[in-house]
């Protein structure tokens, strides 16, 4: 133990903390740069974040086409409560569709080299589940163009950035926040940043599975500080499947493909989307797109058993280049076929996480429980994706609710309440319980951290996947309490600091054995089938048990499951069907 | 089961001597480099430092000299491995490297040109510094008011490769960032022509970014070599956007 570096500890502060680096993370700071001290701490450069991997576009009812003419924020708001399978909070989403518009026109403001139609106007394209052509996108790159973008405005502005600082714990004060304590991955020393407003935007947590689309940094590293903290994890059993991810890689392969004409096609050569959405036909919602593939393939008519066809051939090499450039170089890096000529193979993958931390809609909007503490993004649950999250909505929910949660922040008295000799206490327990973790982890003697995360993504992927079943879910249970109890006794080095990544990923496995456990209990107590989450054992929607969120806490050794009810109210609850 | 030998560079601090040190790894099918290095971080050495984020090619962080030639590691393939050459890549020497065997084993360097913080990470801080030395934002005023600026196809169209760009860094493979530290780089004159270029930026910002890329330590530093068109992974041509700025100068 190292307690003599207390009274050296580094403090920073600031009048709010950003942790996060993407586009939710961003917005956030451009809404407060011009009358705050505020800092963005991200465990990566900015610009290496998750969002810019985003591709297909951002959904706004601007109807810029022809055939978007009649769209409205209504019918965008409809279709993401339908695709929701009715979990979503219909004033959160009706909201989410309202700003919209708004919004994409700001990002153009800012610079966004959106694709344009001939008449100079954004370009939009159709995507899975909705009824208009209301996609606006940058070619396939559409995150990437976005993320550079609302960046650049942060320079702009002057936003204080600290690069490749590691979220480790979060500091709190009764029910108040009072900062955190991250690492400083290139000093290796433990740095606090005290303020009464943080904001968690570190995005997903795709990285519990082995099979995922997301990038390696997607490890829940906001959700488990939270977790830790006592603040609940809400609807994380729903966890998107992209439908088409390459195989091999598992590298995304946008929903543009199938917006642009794409086709799905099984060994015997049959567009197998027919039997399960013949209106909707390759342009269903991910989930059940998803499923249609897991069937095709658990049945025998997917190729070496593993994968399907997406085949762009018909669409032709210009079309490709212009619309899909990126799609064609992932798929000839990636997988030496260059999809002007060739089908490319593609399988589910884990994508996107619908559930997330439990943050306000009214009142102080994203704010956990915890009071100061908010969060947004994919990090949050503000339930505007419910239990299936429809393309093009996650980009537009990190840059809307940036610019809210910004506001809460702004709306807040910035008159502190905490007393200083409250916080340097808390401060200084959080670094004396971090510095006990290195320390044990140190002189244990148990399993690497390598065993640890292999054994969770394991199970992840062959238990709480597409398809899932009480005796599988219960077996994951298992498996993740194992992985807990390895996890207690696990071993790595940590006397050398410095760029010690093995020590990051280490720190990245305690939250993803926590987030993988809420995951899989929830998906085990959820006995109904409802969007991405889909139970054989329970093959329909109970809406009389079920239409509700859940909320997971640990409390001492077992995790406890609460619920709240769905905001209706807009939208008649109906069956769902494409 | 086949395995790969990797020599890779180590160095501990920015002070100390540099090294070389093999690892053998089993190789997958499709394994990329970056999956190899992985390997080695999870089963043999917990403190090799490199980069990393997106695996797909998008993000930029994993920008090495992989046989003495900078590629990303995460779209290198360990099986073919490649040794790639162009006429315009110079020469790359980190350290004292003894008896590399090309044709059996994959050596792995760090970014060329930048000063070693630990093992394969690189400072990138003076990277990042002449990248917003050219002020690479739109200073329009932020709106959301409908409708949006338009701008036609082609306009959109000709700025995307540039738009592109994922700021690795490899570029500074160049060398003249070799030997000049306060050289602005191709990729940062690349993100000042793409805002040059974009119709929608005001005359204003134009000619103040247009100033910044044409001082003395900018675009007339340029020696035209073109390396940086020969290791970009994006296929941005900087060199080809820098002589762009170039001509703007004799209209």
């Amino acid at each position: 133990m190292n307690i003599g570096r207390i009274d050296s500890l580094k403090v920073e502060e600031f009048d709010a903390i950003i942790v996060g680096g993407g586009l939710s993370g961003l917005r956030v700071a451009i809404e407060l740069a011009d009358t705050m001290n505020v800092a963005i701490i991200s465990k990566v450069y900015p610009l290496r974040s998750h969002s810019g991997a985003a591709q297909g576009g951002i959904n706004a009812s601007l109807g810029n086409t022809e055939a978007g003419k009649k769209d409205s924020p209504k019918s965008h708001a409809y279709d993401t409560v339908y695709g929701s399978d009715y979990l979503a909070d219909q004033d959160a989403v009706m909201f989410l569709a309202e700003e919209a518009p708004k919004i994409v026109i700001e990002l153009e403001s800012m610079g966004a080299p959106f694709s344009r139609l001939d008449s100079g106007l954004i370009a939009q394209r159709a995507f899975g589940g909705a009824g208009f052509p209301r996609t606006c996108y940058a070619g396939d790159r559409t995150g990437h163009a976005l993320l550079h973008t609302v960046y650049e405005q942060c320079i702009r502005k002057g936003v204080k950035f600290f690069d490749e600082f590691f979220l480790v714990d979060l500091i709190k004060v009764g029910n108040n926040i009072a900062g955190l304590v991250s690492l400083d991955i290139a000093s290796g020393e433990l740095v606090v940043f005290r303020s009464e407003s943080v904001v968690l935007a570190t995005g997903g947590f795709g990285r519990i599975y082995k099979r995922s689309t997301n990038a390696i940094i997607n490890t829940g590293d906001g959700l488990g500080a939270a977790y830790r903290a006592g603040i609940p994890m809400q609807d994380c059993e729903f966890v998107q499947f992209h439908p088409t991810t390459l195989y091999g890689t598992n590298i995304l392969m946008t929903e543009g493909a199938r917006g642009e004409g794409g086709f799905l096609f099984n060994k015997n050569n049959e567009r197998f989307m027919s039997k399960v959405a013949p209106k909707a036909m390759e342009l269903a919602p991910r989930d059940i797109v998803a499923r249609a593939i897991d069937t095709e393939i658990l049945e025998g008519r997917g190729f070496e058993n593993s994968y399907v066809h997406l085949d762009l051939t018909h669409l032709g090499s210009e079309k490709i280049m212009e619309r899909l450039p990126g799609i064609r170089e992932i798929s000839m890096y990636f997988a030496g076929v260059d999809p002007i000529e060739k089908p490319i193979p593609v399988q589910p993958g884990q994508h996107y996480s619908m559930g997330g931390i439990a943050s306000k809609y009214k009142g102080d909007f994203g704010e956990t429980p915890l009071e100061g503490l908010y969060s947004i993004g994919e990090t949050s649950c503000i339930s505007v994706h419910g239990a299936n999250r429809l393309g093009g909505n996650s980009l537009l929910e990190t840059i809307v609710f940036g610019r809210y949660v910004g506001r809460a922040i702004l709306k807040k008295n910035k008159q502190k309440k905490l007393t200083a000799s409250d916080v340097k206490k808390a401060e200084s327990d959080v670094f004396k319980s971090i510095e006990n973790l290195f320390s044990s982890w140190n002189e244990n003697t148990g399993k690497k951290p390598v065993e640890i995360r292999t054994a969770m993504k394991n199970t992840m992927d062959v238990n709480v996947g597409v398809y899932r079943e009480a005796s599988r879910l219960k077996q994951a249970v298992k498996d993740l309490q194992q992985v807990q109890k390895d996890f207690e006794i696990m071993h790595i080095e940590t006397q050398e600091r410095k760029f010690n990544f093995g020590l990051i990923r280490a720190l990245e496995l305690r939250s993803m054995v926590d987030i993988a456990e809420v995951t899989a209990v929830a998906a085990l107590w959820r006995k109904e089938s409802r969007g991405a989450h889909f139970r054989t054992d329970y093959p329909t929607r109970d809406d009389k048990q079920f239409m509700v969120h859940s909320l997971v806490t640990r409390e001492k050794d077992e995790l406890v499951i609460e619920t709240k009810p769905v905001t209706l109210g807009l939208f008649e609850v109906k069956e769902r069907a494409y | 089961m086949k395995e790969k030998t990797f020599v890779i560079f180590r160095q501990k601090n920015p002070d100390a001597k540099p090294s070389y040190e093999r690892f053998k790894v089993p190789l997958t099918p499709g394994m990329t480099v970056l999956e190899a290095l992985f390997y080695i971080q999870d089963h043999f050495d917990h403190e090799l430092a490199f980069r990393y984020s997106c695996r797909g090619a998008i993000c930029g962080s994993c920008g090495l000299t992989i046989n003495k030639f900078p590629q990303l590691a995460c779209k290198t393939q360990v099986h073919p491995s490649e040794i790639k050459k162009h006429p315009r890549v110079p020469n790359l020497e980190f350290g004292d490297l003894k008896d590399w065997d090309q044709e059996k084993e994959i050596l792995i360097e760090p970014l060329p040109n930048m000063s070693i913080i630990k093992d394969l990470v690189v400072d990138m801080e003076p990277f990042w510094k002449f990248y917003r030395e050219v002020q690479p934002f739109f200073d329009r005023e932020i709106t959301d008011e409908a409708p949006e600026s338009t701008q036609t196809f082609e306009d959109a169209r000709r700025i995307e490769k540039l738009v592109y760009c994922i700021l690795c860094g490899m570029c500074w493979t160049c060398p003249v960032s070799g030997k000049r530290k306060d050289y602005i780089g191709p990729s940062n004159l690349a993100k000042a022509f793409r805002f040059i270029d974009d119709t929608r930026v005001s005359e204003k910002h134009r000619k103040e970014i247009y100033e910044k890329a044409m001082q003395e330590n900018g675009v007339p530093a340029c020696e035209k070599i073109f390396a940086c068109n020969s290791v970009c992974p994006k296929g941005v041509m900087p060199g080809t956007a820098i002589d762009k700025i170039r001509k703007l100068e004799k209209k």
